[in-house]
């Protein structure tokens, strides 16, 4: 590879991490094969299916089409960060297993990074804003409609968290 | 269900997934994620060109790169027979003598990172022939067109029974025919009031499962391992001891989890060069495609369907005839199978008494056309269900009461020799179009409603399945058998059943990833069999495990069987409760016991059936959609979809419904998505970018699933399979759909907006 090295320093999952990264490595790649965390999903490789669905400062980004030192700094959030230390899942994880949301798998990570990156902006989303958010994303397997019943219920019980 | 039996607490029930927890989190492995120290990376030349005879290869200057371990042309394939198909062995692991398509392998490297690999491949100078393009099906049979195949590659016909046949080369790159015929259909069509005949056009779509086609391989001394992203193990394990001349049981396929294929990952695909480029180089190998090189890989068949159909003035159809030409591609892969289903699945389940079908794949170069959800039905069920309507037009009689004329009943044999349907299909009608208010709705004005079945033969032919069950001294259950969970919920139904049958509550079932190794033989995973094929041998099994703990309780308890009962893992007698563990250990030992059931499911050999077994079961889609058709723009907005499965009884009725869902949401592509799109033999849209496939936008919440369990399929409690019905209906209920509108019938897809104006405009 080449490319000038660059010392970027960020935190993925709460943890501190740095490393000597090329100028054009992508952020996936550091994750999967670095921090060696494989969760995050490569597909298009071209920011178009949102497999690779990650949470930069909170934002949902293309893992494949952001550059590793685009994170400097930052705070990056996979779908192994998602539970609780104790294990516990988040709501939209919960929401993903009590609604059958997931077939093969394989968009489900960048899937639920997007639902929480919703929720996080707002908790009480309409249904058709939750269709339009989660249009950024690809599944091949479901139809989308379990996708969407997940979403709007785990807003739904995290409405209830907060209320309690 | 009768009245006596027990009710069901595991089966039927909509539990959480068996692989819920891996796949939400993170934690789920698939081939993607198999890493070795050590590892190469491969990376693979291919052909600019659609047709050329290779010249030279030389691949000198690669071979010193930095970081390069292996080089591989067609000068490496020595000892090897390199050339690989379902029934015709015509496709090269690497271009030999002719390229025949944009993208068919001429070199490959495997380097310490892809980058290196990619730098290397640059290096690598090829010299074509070029030779004529035969960009699509006329012009593949066109008199004196070029010819794919020169030689006639190596081959077989499969066994045919009762009206059918199978041939080959009987024209120019035309590689397969299959023939079904029964009745006598021209001297009938002469007898019938109307004859219609019209012709329909399937375009292709790409799978485009997000888990590219991708493989891991080493040698561990003389026994070759391969992880991969493959839906076949057993016949993948099969083919690669041919082609490497390797002993079968020295070949070793693992799967993990695989992140979906619809048909794609059957056979060959990344294996065999990740494979060579490991013996070459002595090092694990990954080959794992982009998403631009799965898109030259493997696609559905583009299709020309003729149909000719012969009814009565009171609507009773009497006989059908048809001739599908099938798009293959550059290579002949399953298109003799997906020749087959297609042409078997032509006449719907109506009551014909003549039938008359050829169906031809037709070698082109472009990419090689192979398995894809639905197999040749889904073509078939386009040409099929879009006549019916036409004919219901032209005999001024509601679609809807047509097909209910028509339609075989409850049981009743598809044609001579075969089994009976086991739906009720007018049940299914009625249920999908009163659900979207078919009956009353208003017709014209731009807004139409139409209505579909899809048909297909289900649990693949001649199919044998086996099957192990084991329970260990403390309860612990292990399901083994070769059906790969590929995202259809295999695990959680599989396992619902063995927990049912064992009286154990599901998280006791394990379902061990699948290794040819260890892992009883199977078929593959397709042709929706693993509920009504697969399920009955883990049936068989899970039953004989549990008589041996039976027979061993009931010895132990010095009582009869009879006297007995399983209840969790503790043996049951009158009110007394006597865990299992102690008894085993006491008897076997400390060390404990494991009781092993095994299980075998095939249907029998009949030369009375047309495909030599009768089908096991029949799948069905049932569709009615509603559109509103902007005559101005050609722009189809779907209001309304509705579909329904009928999956005999539900072992998970939420798998069930994502499996609906996700049938109908791909058979939208088909339908309304521009697919694949060639300018000549080069496909331009072939990336994550350019193709459209739908997203959850492209859908409204008038998109609606209804789950039916009719109660008459062949699996366990009466299961049937759903995951192809509902693909079927789709674009054939849209055009009918579209017609009821604004009186305009869309003979072609994909129904673009282009296309729907240019027919609007030819209607005029």
């Amino acid at each position: 590879m080449s490319g000038d090295l660059v010392f970027v320093s960020f935190q993925v999952n709460g943890e501190e991490t740095s490393f000597h990264v090329s100028s054009e490595e992508m952020l996936i790649d550091v994750l999967r094969e670095r921090v060696g965390i494989t969760g995050t999903k490569l597909s298009c490789d071209v920011g178009a299916c949102g497999a690779c669905t990650v949470l930069l400062n909170g934002k949902p980004a293309a893992s494949c089409n952001t550059f590793a030192w685009q994170a400097a700094n930052g705070d990056v959030k996979t779908v192994e960060g998602l539970a609780g230390a104790n294990g516990e899942l988040d709501p939209v994880q919960a929401a993903f297993i009590e609604h059958s949301s997931f077939q093969c798998g394989y968009c489900t990570p960048g899937m639920i990074m997007l639902a929480r990156a919703l929720l996080d902006y707002n908790l009480s989303p309409a249904r058709n804003e939750i269709r339009e958010w989660m249009g950024a994303n690809i599944c091949r397997c479901t139809g989308y409609e379990m996708i969407i019943d997940a979403v709007e219920d785990a807003a739904r019980r995290e409405r209830e968290i907060s209320d309690e | 269900m009768n009245e006596t039996s027990p009710a069901l607490s595991v089966v039927g029930a909509d539990l959480p997934r068996t692989d819920s927890v891996p796949k939400t989190t993170g934690a789920a492995v698939y081939t993607v994620d198999v890493s070795f120290p050590g590892m190469l990376h491969a990376k693979v030349l291919r052909s600019p060109h659609a047709h050329a005879r290779v010249v030279s290869v030389d691949a000198s200057a690669a071979r010193g790169m930095p970081g390069i371990h292996a080089v591989l042309t067609r000068d490496e394939l020595d000892g090897l027979s390199p050339v690989y198909g379902y029934f015709i062995k015509d496709q090269p692991i690497i271009g030999m003598d002719k390229v025949r398509y944009v993208g068919d392998p001429v070199a490959a490297v495997a380097a310490e990172t892809e980058h290196q690999a990619i730098a290397a491949l640059e290096k690598i100078k090829v010299e074509y022939d070029l030779l004529p393009v035969l960009a699509n099906i006329e012009d593949a049979m066109a008199k004196g067109a070029a010819e794919l195949f020169e030689e006639e590659p190596l081959g077989i016909i499969p066994a045919y029974g009762q009206g059918a046949s199978g041939h080959r080369r009987i024209g120019p790159n035309n590689c397969y025919r299959f023939s079904y015929e029964t009745g006598n259909a021209s001297s009938a069509f002469n007898k019938c009031d109307h004859v219609f005949e019209d012709r329909f056009v399937f375009s292709r779509d790409q799978h485009f499962h997000l888990e590219p086609f991708v493989s891991v391989a080493r040698y561990e001394g003389d026994v070759i391992e391969v992880w991969s992203s493959c839906q076949n193990p057993f016949p993948l394990r099969k083919e690669l001891a041919r082609v490497f001349r390797h002993p079968e049981n020295r070949i070793r396929v693992k799967v993990p989890y695989i992140g979906a294929g619809y048909g794609a990952k059957n056979n060959c695909k990344a294996e065999p060069l990740a494979i060579l480029l490991a013996k070459l180089s002595g090092r694990p190998v990954r080959f794992c495609m982009t998403m631009e090189e799965n898109f030259l890989t493997q696609c559905q068949h583009a299709a020309v369907l003729e149909i000719k159909s012969g009814v009565m003035d009171d609507g009773t159809f009497v006989a059908r005839s048809g001739h599908i030409l099938l798009n293959a591609g550059a290579y002949s892969d399953a298109s003799p199978l997906v020749a087959e289903k297609a042409g078997y699945r032509l006449p719907g389940p109506y009551r014909w008494q003549h039938l008359d079908i050829d169906c031809d794949c037709i070698l082109t170069n472009t990419t090689p056309a192979g398995p894809y959800r639905g197999f040749g039905g889904t073509q078939a069920c386009w040409a099929s269900e879009s006549q019916v309507d036409i004919i219901a037009r032209a005999l001024e009689r509601d679609p809807m009461d047509l097909r209910i004329q028509n339609l075989k009943s409850l049981g009743e044999a598809y044609v001579p020799g075969e089994s009976g349907l086991d739906s009720d299909l007018s049940a299914g009608m009625s249920l999908v179009a009163g659900k979207i208010g078919y009956n009353g709705r208003k017709s014209g004005e731009g807004r139409g409603m139409g209505l579909s079945i899809g048909f297909k033969d289900a649990g693949g032919v001649n199919k044998p399945a086996q099957a192990r069950v084991r329970i260990t001294t403390n309860g612990g259950i292990y399901l083994q058998c070769g059906t790969v969970e590929i995202g259809q919920g295999v695990h959680t139904a599989l396992s619902q059943i063995v927990a049912e049958l064992l009286n154990a509550p599901l998280d006791r079932v394990s379902y061990p990833a699948l290794d040819t190794d260890y892992t009883p033989f199977d078929q593959g995973t397709n042709a929706s069999s693993a509920i009504v094929v697969m399920a009955k041998a883990v049936e068989e099994a899970a039953l004989q495990a549990k008589m041996k703990v039976l027979n061993f309780a009931a010895d132990q308890l010095e009582c009869s069987i009879d006297d007995i009962q399983l209840d969790d893992w503790s043996i049951r007698k009158g009110n007394q409760s006597y865990p299992l563990p102690f008894m085993i250990m006491r008897y076997y030992g400390g060390t404990g016991y494991e009781f092993t059931g095994e299980g075998f499911y095939k249907v029998k050999m009949d030369h009375s059936a047309p495909l030599e077994t009768q089908c096991v079961s029949w799948e069905f889609g049932w569709g009615a959609a509603e559109v509103e058709v902007d005559t101005e723009t050609g722009l189809v907005q779907l209001k309304q979809l509705v579909v329904s499965g009928d999956a005999g009884r539900a072992i998970n009725p939420r798998v069930c419904r994502g499996q609906d869902e996700g049938s109908a949401v791909m058979g939208l592509t088909g339908a309304l998505f521009p697919c694949m799109v060639y300018d000549e033999a080069v496909l331009i849209n072939g990336n994550g970018l350019d193709y459209r496939v739908p997203r959850s936008t492209d859908l409204n919440d008038g998109f609606i699933s209804i789950l039916q369990e009719q109660g008459h399929g062949p699996g366990p409690y009466g299961a049937k399979s759903v995951g192809e019905g509902c693909i079927l209906p789709v674009a054939s209920a849209i055009a009918n759909a579209i017609e009821d509108a604004i009186g305009v019938r869309i003979r072609e897809l994909p129904m673009t907006p282009e296309r729907v104006l240019a027919a609007i405009d030819a209607s005029r």
